[in-house]
């Protein structure tokens, strides 16, 4: 079990990378990455995503900082040019350099406040911090060591979410009326270590985990809800179960499902005015429309824009949703190089984190109709102490 | 008493967890095999272990301090076969000494003959290869219990329905889309029980004075058809009774040649002569097996066509049997009485439908 002891206790073992020099990063040379923390979101998702940076000379990684060796392994054969550490404290790269915190939430904040006092800019994974207190002071060190804070919330690359984020915005279905929102299925992530259903580790359950992405796009497609109820399963522990009600400015009126014990439809769905569009989880990019008075539904890809001649080339499919990850660090390296603004700053990260806090201090105890009189007694208590 | 839960992720055991946890009955252990496994265990302030029920050592180590067990690990027939000498082992090795073990009352096969009791002698030529592996797994548990001196109780549940069981999501989503039929009108006799029967039953395992070395049948009070079964499910779905299928006869099931394949490599004896087959050969069989028999594309000039019954083996022979299952010696050495009734074992269960895919 990877533990917070662990992260601290490890000895020095560091290994020099040949090669990088400690030059100050310019649009010609490869922006170095420490990888701080090698357990499965880094072995899933930043092991290819930087295989195909380093392929196109944006990123070269320079440290993988795990206690674990066994965790290093996969992404040490990958990048077999960078140092390996066992300590943040151990590794070494330029100033200029880019930090990924890829740990558990709990080390989130320290983490990020250490690299910013080597110089490093920050791509911190979700949810961006255990608290948004600790949020606000990675805002603040960012800013105080005039570093970028990135945070990883890479479903607003998805060509679909970004597709709905303009149809919400620009009214081309009229005025959004309701929606609701049900994800999750039994928990698989292959997680290495418990430190997901550690409370002292993880301080929420399925809200704190796919919750995150989801009230991040919702607060980015539909701004902050002015008003809220939210109900979970959590007696004494972490939620499996979480429902939320949500009205926005306008009247929106939503439903949020998460699961991390049955599966569910996985499936958004949003009422207009003027039709009906539903988005299936992580399908970056594809969108089912049926438009008011309308006898079928459109299930659609979402590719390149149609020009007005017929000469024009044929359509091209958008991101995927692991090109849409790609094209995350491909944003970062582009904000650091200062040739585009970097699209989701510590700022934009904060807002689901902010919800989520607001869930919690509202919490009640799901009704689970299958408990007797005494369980659910029983839960009343257990939830209220908790 | 401080009771380690083998399987607590998944239908039976997180019902026990919460049982045992919301009553205070007993201090439940949760034992799960990986991290991920985690998610229903943990919404209670709980101490969980890490444990494989294929691996004595790991389970040894998750079952320490611990003063009964109980197992409701499940798997494919080859683990099945496995899990009980792993389970006495571990026990044995944790200083554990009373277990209780789910096995199940297909060792009688799903259609089980009229007067099938505990006193029936049990084989294993049933067609469904579970069946089999269930027969030897409970003669592996007693044997090895025996001889490391545990006080071994094994319970044959039939058809356990509850929360979070494939049988209510299934049936929910075969009547939802059509699928669901009755063989005979759905007179044949459905052995259910409901899960917090299952778990009364494995509590009084857990405190008996007497009746160890022994298999017990367990089930609901009531004596209920099969249509009474996808009846209340339909009533309770909203799905007319009118719409389920009215089968007067089944198909006979033959097994494709790659299922009589590999059910015989899965034969305790072939596995033991599979090393000694070159690697070559066995990936070239897989794919000659994989390749066999590939299905054939639809009729692009097919009408659209209605929802048809989906009929498995499993549920053919289920629907077939007569025999209400007796839990007269669960009763008479145990003291088991089913404290839920079935019509409020479906309502929980619906209940629980509703609340884990209702949208609303």
């Amino acid at each position: 079990m990877q533990s917070n002891a662990s992260w601290r206790k490890f000895s020095l073992t560091k290994a020099r990378p040949p090669g990088i020099s400690q030059t100050i990063v310019t649009t010609q040379t490869a922006i170095p990455v420490a990888l701080i923390g090698c357990g499965a979101v880094s072995q899933a998702f930043y092991l290819p995503t930087l295989r195909a940076l380093s392929a196109t000379g944006e990123f070269a990684v320079h440290s993988l900082i795990d206690p674990s060796a066994s965790a290093r392994a996969p992404l040490a054969e990958a990048f077999p040019r960078a140092g390996q550490f066992t300590t943040l404290a151990d590794a070494e790269m330029p100033a200029g350099g880019l930090a990924i915190v890829a740990t558990p939430p709990r080390f989130h904040a320290g983490q990020t406040l250490e690299s910013f006092a080597r110089g490093w800019h920050v791509l911190c994974e979700k949810p961006m911090a255990s608290a948004s207190a600790e949020c606000e002071k990675m805002i603040a060190a960012a800013e105080s060591a005039q570093r970028l804070l990135a945070v990883g919330l890479y479903k607003r690359f998805f060509p679909s979410s970004r597709y709905l984020k303009d149809l919400i915005a620009g009214g081309q279905l009229g005025v959004l009326r309701s929606y609701s929102i049900v994800e999750g299925g039994p928990f698989k992530w292959p997680a290495a270590t418990p430190s997901f259903f550690n409370k002292a580790q993880t301080p929420g359950g399925v809200l704190l985990d796919i919750g995150v992405h989801v009230l991040d796009l919702l607060v980015w497609w539909a701004g902050e809800p002015e008003s809220l109820d939210y109900a979970d399963d959590a007696m004494g522990g972490l939620e499996t179960n979480a429902r939320a009600t949500l009205t926005h400015r306008g009247g929106a009126q939503g439903m949020i499902r998460l699961s991390r014990d049955w599966s569910t439809a996985n499936e958004y769905r949003f009422e207009f005015e003027h039709g009906l569009v539903s988005w299936k989880v992580n399908d970056a990019n594809n969108l089912t429309v049926q438009l008011a008075g309308t006898s079928a539904a459109l299930r659609a890809q979402l590719v390149t824009p149609l020009r007005s001649n017929l000469n024009g080339a044929e359509p091209q499919p958008l991101a995927t949703n692991p090109q849409s990850f790609i094209a995350q660090l491909q944003n970062v390296a582009a904000a650091i190089r200062g040739t585009q603004p970097l699209l989701i700053p510590g700022a934009e990260g904060i807002r689901s984190l902010r919800l989520i806090e607001t869930c919690y201090r509202e919490r009640e105890v799901l009704d689970q109709p299958w408990f007797t009189p005494v369980e659910s007694n029983r839960a009343q208590e257990l939830a209220v102490q908790s | 008493m401080k009771v380690a839960i083998i399987g607590a992720n998944g239908f039976i055991g997180s019902r026990i967890v919460e049982q045992f946890y919301l009553n205070g009955t007993h201090t439940a252990i949760p034992v799960v095999r990986k991290p991920a496994s985690l998610a229903l265990p943990s919404r209670f302030a709980i101490g969980w272990r890490l444990g494989d029920a294929l691996d004595s050592g790991s389970l040894a180590a998750a079952l320490n301090g611990c003063e009964a067990v109980v197992h409701c690990a499940i798997g494919d027939p080859r683990q099945i076969e496995q899990m009980p000498a792993v389970l006495c082992e571990a026990a044995e090795a944790a200083g554990v000494n009373r277990v209780v073990y789910l096995s199940s009352a297909s060792v009688h096969g799903q259609n089980a003959p009229d007067g099938s009791s505990e006193e029936s002698p049990l084989h294993e030529t049933h067609s469904i290869e579970y069946n089999n592996a269930k027969v030897r797994a409970e003669n592996a548990f007693f044997s090895e219990a025996t001889k490391r001196g545990i006080e071994g109780y094994a319970l044959r549940p039939g058809v356990v329905y509850g929360p979070r069981s494939r049988w209510i999501a299934d049936l929910a989503a075969e009547l939802r889309g059509g699928r669901a039929w009755l063989y005979e009108g759905g007179t044949g006799i459905c052995n259910g029980i409901y899960v917090d029967n299952l778990i009364a039953a494995i509590g009084l395992c857990l405190e008996a004075k007497s009746g160890a070395g022994q298999a017990y049948l367990v089930g609901d009070r009531e004596t209920t058809s099969w249509a009474d079964f996808y009846h209340l499910a339909a009533d309770s779905l909203g799905v007319p009774r009118a719409s389920i299928h009215r089968l007067p006869e089944l198909p006979v099931f033959r097994k494709p040649f790659r299922e009589r394949v590999e059910n015989a490599v899965a034969q305790p004896w072939v596995q033991s002569l599979l090393p000694a087959v070159p690697g070559k050969v066995k990936q070239v069989t897989k794919t000659l097996l994989s390749s066999w028999n590939p299905p054939r594309s639809p009729d692009a000039w097919s009408l659209p066509s209605s929802p048809q019954p989906r009929i498995t083996e499993e549920m053919a022979l289920l629907q077939q049997c007569h025999c209400k299952l007796p839990h007269t010696k669960a009763a008479q050495t145990l003291g088991y009485e089913p404290p839920v009734p079935f019509a409020e074992g479906m309502r929980r269960s619906f209940a629980w439908l509703e609340f884990a895919t209702s949208p609303s």
